[in-house]
């Protein structure tokens, strides 16, 4: 009854109360994955003392609270899943330059003026070893008969990674477009984001993602689930998480050592432990790290949409 | 006669309401929805910029997709209205006439789906009918190809939202009462043709009007049509609004105005709703008062019970009952094999009873809140709307109906935008005072359009005798009216409470920093990959959420009121 | 008002009910009723509000099935419990007034009148002359394209009686039409409803709980107490010969003194009272209930009669002036009242003789069957 009452009182008297109002703390507003933030919020305020304020949504809801909240911004850090977030707001001059000392390892295309990845995904082939279908080892073995009405794939147009894998690997000239055009006579579904196209795959409806998110599915399979994380031979790309100070942010100092604690050792151990790749070259994981993987680059001139169209297109979602 | 009733309409307690509504929902509602509109039309005003406008007009409707996402909205939306139909008013007409065997379970057990959050009731039906789902699992029956269809859409759709025809319907019905149907029955109409002729009719308002609530709802949700129908390339409006919204670049401009093109059909719709009911407006409940006898069924016991069981099971059991299997499976991929069943996913929420257990206190409290103030709020604007007639009360009306129109995600865009003007003196942004506004916004429609309804059958002599009997027009509104139409006030109200406890939607990009409910805690296990322990946190706030409509109805029963 | 003038003057049904019995549950509201309605005749229920007259008519209407027993309409037999045969209400060619008129508000007065000849599939030319004659009949032609709801009450229930009428059918049912209105547009009502029903010749049945509507309107009253008929007879017979201390408390017909029979002497319960009942009327019974009429009983003064056995003395509770003379509330036990007429005022509290005269006096005894026994 008593927080009715709170509510009741917090709607009607409107109090003003917003975040960077208080002293001592730091807003960070961040994408998945979930108990990352809340194990980095926790260190971070016991080493230094400095509440951290969390939002946490996926990357398009941070985005989008972002963008409406620009009239009176906010949060002081965002952290990415899309390293595109971080090469844009670098463009229209939003962020704080900062290069935290702790960023020495961080290989330099994980790294720029004003923004440093946290840690890094990459796509792969999330397979279900109880489908009764063979092991993929590449992503053109999914054209193959015994994969047909077995495949996922998280949507290009609402996930930013599964956009770079269709224009990675359509950029490939052996490839092109006639994997994927392989993929539909396969009848491959593309049921929606990342999680969407997972879960017909554990449940065993289908066999096989084209295209998920490693550390998900290496997490799952730490979880006991019937899942295999595959990464193609042939390559695939990577989606490094940028973490940023917001230029309008008027607790930087904080927003820095909160920068500085998720590069520390402890932070990219956390990060580390989600199954993420550490951005620190020095720092170990218990999975396969970006030296053991063949990464493939997207052109940034590549036409986004048309490559959106084509692929809506090739898979009658039109 | 006319004329003075006229007068003391629009001088008396109408005028005061009036005064004392319009400001309140110009806050509530039309603030927020101007900045949406706002936000269409003038690409920066997030940044406080009224530049160019309309510079993204072109882009946005010239989307080739534009023409095929509005006809599969039109149709849609058309669809679930006509399954709803189809399923929800006779249930509601045979609920209101007759002696239904375990009348009272049924309105709890339907109410049930309405606590279920769309997106945890499409996954459980992924669950229970994809191939190698649960079904299969238990009977070898699957029916993925049905599910994953556009009337599978329909299908599950419908069986969210039929509750609030059903309930509308059964409502009005039962304060019509059978008398009229005897009277045809005698002047020798058989009884498929006295529905047609007399009940069928008189129900109008209500099934009209409950209907474009269902409109309104299914054109606006994203999650189902999205989870099932995507696949196979059905996509609506709302998806091209989420697609704005979910990847960099962020475009509010496109997503607004898609969500303008959306309250304009919705606009259609109201107009069309509100032709039909202006021609029918009858005042059945009169200073008379008489005794309503529910009629006995007969040989249609059986029958009559066995449909309402089959849609209860479809509505509330089936979806339930996979998400209790899920929450109660160690792995998804295990399957419902004996040594998988596990008390684990529930054990972690225990253990994290402090986060779990704070997050439904705040989601139960936000539910109460939303729902007294809606409650009261909507019956005070349908008040205007049914007994002033001008303009202004139907402008009122429309505004109270648009933000069920528009998807959850750009009322809380347009909430942000106006909200966290940096010359706004004081503001709720940021505390868990917005919520409230977005609950309240979004769910006002119910309460104002279950007491439109229901006010529509009310007598003004009632109203007028109270006033000759001295009292005044807030003193006849909350003494009279409220307590004649309270059933029907109440079964919004639950509505309410049952949707704003698990609102994920708006809550998502509008919770203050820090603050957790139930649905952001269900949606944070599912971002983690679990989605076991997210059903088992469904499940138990689903059980907590139905406690209050159960003890609601336990008590409205003992009162003698109808529920 | 109400005009009869172009009446075919056919028939109505006869009307036979046997052994009706309604339970709910394990409550019952009608006990093995037996009722023959001859055809063209108007019989009234009479009784207190529960006393199961609405439920006869529902069963007469086809609104509930009986539980036991038979019920024919005609030569139709409409109800049968035992075979489990039932005629719905809309193949059994009855009309009805109900209560609260039951106007479908979505429909013009001459829709709604129309209505029954509408289901009879009756064409329209036809129809509107059928609906024009029975609205001229109840005096209402001019308003048969308003909507119900802008008409009075009085207006409201003519209408519904046009409804009731119009398709000629074998068997009108009243369910106490006339209990919304003001008294005196009941009185006028209830004159020109009658002579409509006698010059149409139609059966009816006509339920009410005022003996004044009952005994004006119909040719036969039945008096409904608990489930069952306590008498059904012409009014004046009622009045009469009452068979039963109910039907004398139902119609006020005077007092009603439970009493014990001790030498020939009445000891009224109470002990208050002892009475001296010339011989031959009480019969040799113990116990039984004394009624006196109101003939029966002469206000006198304070005499000493009360000695005499020949007297009841009480005091006044209350008196009214009635215009003609006062209405005299007075008490004579704790739970035996009566409402006696007066020329004079009688003073609140003063106590005063009533002489009896024992010619007109009943007694009912307990101990052996009802039977009517008068000197």
């Amino acid at each position: 009854m008593k927080s009715l009452k709170t509510v009741l009182l917090a709607g009607f008297a409107c109090l003003a109360l917003s975040g960077n109002a208080m002293a001592q703390s730091v807003t960070v507003y961040t994408a998945g994955p979930g108990g990352l933030i809340e194990k980095l919020a926790a260190g971070f305020k016991d080493e230094t003392g400095i509440d951290v304020n969390v939002f946490q949504a996926t990357t398009g809801k941070v985005m989008a609270r972002l963008e409406a909240e620009s009239a009176n911004p906010v949060a002081d850090v965002v952290i990415s899943a899309s390293w595109k977030t971080a090469t844009s707001f670098a463009k229209k001059d939003m962020l704080l330059d900062y290069t935290s000392a702790n960023a020495k390892t961080v290989p330099d295309f994980l790294k720029g003026p004003g923004y440093v990845a946290q840690g890094i995904s990459a796509l792969a082939i999330a397979w279900n070893p109880k489908s009764g279908t063979p092991k993929p080892a590449d992503w053109s073995d999914l054209t193959k008969a015994e994969y047909k009405d077995l495949i996922t794939m998280p949507d290009p147009a609402q996930s930013g990674s599964a956009y770079e894998l269709v224009a990675a690997l359509t950029a490939q000239p052996d490839l092109g477009w006639k994997l994927f055009e392989g993929l539909a006579a396969n009848k491959m579904i593309v049921p929606g984001a990342n999680a969407q196209a997972l879960n017909p795959v554990l449940q065993g409806a289908k066999a096989v993602v084209f295209g998920a998110v490693d550390y998900i599915g290496l997490s799952q399979a730490a979880k006991g689930e019937s899942i295999e994380v595959i990464f193609p031979k042939s390559g695939t790309v990577i989606a490094p998480r940028p973490m940023m100070i917001l230029k309008t942010s008027s607790h930087q100092d904080e927003a820095k050592k909160f920068i500085d604690y998720v590069l520390s050792d402890a932070g990219q151990a956390m990060v580390a432990k989600t199954q993420l790749m550490p951005a620190r070259s020095d720092v170990k994981a218990d999975r396969p790290l970006i030296a053991d993987l063949k990464i493939l680059e997207v052109d940034p001139k590549t036409d986004r949409k048309a490559v959106l169209d084509r692929f809506a297109k090739t898979f009658g979602m039109e | 006669m006319r004329l003075t009733h006229l007068k003391s309409r629009v001088f008396g307690s109408g005028g005061m309401i009036f005064a004392a509504v319009a400001p309140v929902l110009t806050i509530l509602v039309a603030f927020p929805l101007l900045f949406v509109v706002l936000q269409a039309i003038f690409p920066d005003i997030a940044r406080g910029i009224f530049a160019n406008p309309f510079s993204r007009f072109v882009e946005t409707l010239f989307d080739k997709h534009l023409i095929a996402w509005t006809l599969n909205t039109l149709m849609l939306g058309g669809s679930v209205v006509l399954v709803s139909s189809l399923v929800a008013v006779p249930l509601g007409i045979l609920r209101g006439l007759f002696r239904v065997p375990f009348a009272g379970l049924w309105d709890v057990v339907f109410l049930v789906p309405f606590t279920i959050p769309p997106y945890i009731a499409a996954l459980g039906w992924i669950m229970a009918l994809q191939p190698r789902g649960y079904l299969e699992q238990i009977t070898g029956l699957n029916f993925g190809g049905f599910l994953f269809s556009f009337w599978g859409v329909v299908f599950v759709m419908t069986l969210n939202v039929f509750p609030v025809v059903y309930f509308a319907v059964s409502r009005m019905v039962s304060s019509i009462g059978g008398r009229y149907l005897e009277a045809a029955r005698v002047a020798g109409c058989p009884p498929m043709r006295s529905f047609w002729r007399i009940t069928l009719p008189l129900t109008t308002p209500a099934i009209a009007a409950s209907l474009l609530l269902v409109f309104a709802m299914s054109i606006e949700e994203f999650g189902t049509p999205a989870a099932l129908a995507a696949r196979s390339g059905f996509l609506v409006l709302v998806t091209g609004i989420e697609q704005r919204l979910s990847d960099y670049p962020i475009d509010l401009p496109g997503a607004s105005l898609l969500s303008v093109i959306l309250v304009l059909i919705a606009m259609a719709a109201f107009v069309l709703q509100h032709r039909i009911v202006s021609r029918r407006d009858f005042q059945t409940v009169s200073g008379k008062p008489g005794a309503n006898r529910a009629a006995e069924l007969g040989v249609w016991r059986i029958p009559v019970v066995m449909f309402f069981a089959i849609i209860g099971f479809l509505g509330a059991v089936m979806p339930i009952l996979s998400v209790v299997l899920t929450a109660s499976t160690r792995t998804i991929s295990g399957g419902l094999t004996a040594d998988n069943f596990s008390t684990e996913n529930f054990a972690e929420i225990f253990a994290n009873s402090g986060g779990a257990m704070e997050a439904l206190g705040t989601s139960l409290s936000l539910g109460l809140g939303a729902a007294v103030i809606t409650g009261i709020l909507g019956t005070m604007t349908a008040y205007v709307v049914v007994r002033q007639r001008t303009v202004s009360s139907r402008i009122l009306d429309f505004l109270t109906l648009m933000p069920n129109t528009i998807p959850g995600v750009v009322v809380a865009v347009g909430l942000i935008l106006a909200w966290n003007q940096p010359w706004l003196p004081v503001t709720p942004y940021n505390t868990i005072g917005v919520l409230v506004l977005a609950y309240c916004c979004l769910l006002l429609p119910y309460p104002v359009r279950y007491a439109n309804a229901a006010l529509r059958q009310v007598s003004v002599s009632l109203e007028d005798a109270a006033r000759v009997a001295g009292a005044g027009g807030i003193k006849v509104f909350f003494r009279i009216l409220m307590p004649l139409i309270f059933p029907s006030i109440l079964a919004a109200m639950l509505l309410v409470f049952a949707v704003a406890a698990r609102e994920l939607v708006a809550t998502i990009l509008l919770a203050p920093i820090g603050t957790k409910t139930v649905a952001l805690f269900i949606w944070r296990q599912f971002e983690q990959g679990s989605v076991g322990m997210g059903m088992a946190m469904s499940v138990m706030a689903i059980a907590i959420t139905m406690t209050i409509p159960v003890a609601v109805a336990i008590w409205a029963r003992k009162q003698g009121r109808l529920f | 008002m109400i005009s009869a003038e172009n009446s075919a003057g056919q028939t109505g049904s006869p009307v036979v009910v046997t052994g009706t019995s309604q339970r709910f549950g394990r409550n019952t509201v009608l006990e093995a009723i037996d009722l023959a309605v001859a055809p063209g005749e108007v019989v009234a229920l009479l009784g207190p509000s529960g006393c199961g007259k609405t439920t006869l008519l529902r069963l007469l209407a086809g609104l509930s099935r009986p539980t036991t027993g038979s019920i024919h309409i005609g030569d139709q037999l409409v109800a049968d419990a035992s075979s489990g045969a039932f005629v719905p209400p809309e193949r059994r060619s009855i009309g009805m007034v109900f209560q609260d008129y039951a106007l479908w508000p979505h429909m013009t007065v001459a829709q709604n009148v129309g209505f029954p000849l509408e289901m009879q599939n009756i064409g329209r030319a036809e129809r509107d002359a059928r609906i024009a004659e029975a609205l001229g009949m109840v005096g209402l032609g001019h308003v048969a394209d308003r909507q119900p709801g802008t008409l009075s009450g009085g207006q409201q229930q003519r209408v519904a009686l046009a409804r009731a009428i119009v398709s000629r059918p074998r068997l009108v049912l009243f369910d106490e039409p006339l209990s919304n209105l003001d008294r005196e547009l009941r009185e006028s009502l209830v004159v020109d409803i009658a002579a409509l029903l006698r010059k149409l010749g139609m059966t009816a049945v006509y339920v009410t709980h005022d003996h004044g509507e009952a005994f004006a309107i119909a040719d036969r009253v039945a008096i409904l107490h608990s489930g069952h008929i306590l008498q059904i007879d012409a009014p004046e017979q009622l009045v009469g010969k009452p068979v039963s201390p109910q039907v004398v408390d139902f119609l006020k017909l005077g007092l009603v003194l439970p009493a014990e029979v001790q030498n020939g002497d009445l000891i009224i319960r109470g002990g208050k009272h002892r009475l001296s009942p010339p011989a031959g009327l009480i019969n040799g019974s113990r116990s039984g209930d004394l009624f006196l009429p109101r003939s029966a009983l002469r206000a006198a003064s304070a005499d000493g009669g009360a000695q005499k056995g020949n007297a009841i003395s009480g005091t006044v509770v209350h008196s009214m002036f009635r215009g003609d003379g006062y209405a005299v509330q007075m008490r004579f036990d704790q739970n035996i009242a009566i409402e006696m007429f007066s020329a004079t005022r009688l003073g609140d509290g003063t106590i005063h003789d009533l002489d009896i005269s024992w010619d007109r006096a009943f007694w009912y005894p307990h101990d052996a069957a009802p039977a009517l026994s008068h000197t």
